[in-house]
């Protein structure tokens, strides 16, 4: 239940810009199909330095907490927790590396673990993963498999 | 086997504990929804609202026996999730690129 979603892909810009872009100019690119609000007219901010929020804010000034930022070595590595519309005893963890490619270009990897914590109870942390989890466990792991491409 | 259509949110399916209970129940056998009720603290109609978003999410699924609908665990139901988050990254990689390789 544990196996982490992975992603890679290269883009042609060197690392500094990468994890700027991916940091400071989150709003410009995060597709807002993938927010609370769903609306285009919102800012997206990711706070820099460990600690930092990551949030959705409307125009009305309404914000939606989406996360928290737990390691920021620029530039080459960020992680995050992340219970974007979700309670935050439900976060999942996202960790972006960006990788120089010697050509100017930055390969960057996303990964998209901690899983096993939605199955657990918010009001029973102990009690976790139970029976259904472990039933459903190596279908997941099977999904995940898909995702290292 | 076709995978059946999942329009709702599976990770938004899993972040409630009366939905992990309810796929908890179906893991130990395919379960009538009166059933499935009957262990919960929940009200039946809640019950039947929980499985219709489980249902949206791909994670279950129901067959007609006779006057009842017999709800079991879809086989792929967490296929789901990670396709779902696939969509996401998937998307948020296409915009995070053109927007890097056209700025400074």
């Amino acid at each position: 239940m544990s196996t982490p979603l992975r992603m890679s892909f290269e883009v042609a810009c060197p690392v500094e810009h990468a994890f700027s872009v991916w940091t400071a100019e989150i709003s410009t690119w995060w597709p807002p199909d993938h927010t609370v609000t769903g609306r285009r007219d919102l800012a997206v901010v990711l706070q820099s330095g460990v600690g930092g929020r990551i949030y959705e804010r409307t125009p009305e000034g309404v914000e939606h907490d989406w996360g928290e930022v737990t390691v920021w070595s620029p530039p080459t590595r960020l992680a995050y927790s992340w219970h974007i519309g979700r309670d935050r005893a439900d976060a999942t963890e996202v960790e972006i590396r960006f990788l120089a490619q010697g050509d100017g270009a930055t390969r960057v990897e996303i990964e998209h673990r901690g899983w096993e914590r939605l199955g657990r109870d918010a009001d029973d942390r102990r009690q976790q993963n139970l029976a259904g989890w472990q039933a459903l466990g190596p279908h997941f792991q099977a999904a995940t498999q898909r995702g290292g491409r | 086997m076709t995978r059946a259509r999942a329009s709702g949110d599976p990770v938004e399916a899993l972040g409630d504990p009366n939905r992990r209970e309810i796929l908890r129940l179906l893991s130990a056998g395919d379960k009538p929804v009166r059933e499935i009720a009957a262990a919960m603290p929940i009200s039946r109609p809640a019950v039947s609202r929980h499985l219709r978003l489980l249902k949206d999410a791909g994670m279950v699924a129901e067959r007609p026996q006779g006057t009842r609908r017999i709800y079991h665990l879809q086989e792929q139901g967490l296929h789901a999730v990670a396709a779902y988050l696939e969509g996401i990254w998937g998307d948020a990689a296409a915009r995070f690129r053109l927007l890097a390789e056209n700025t400074e």
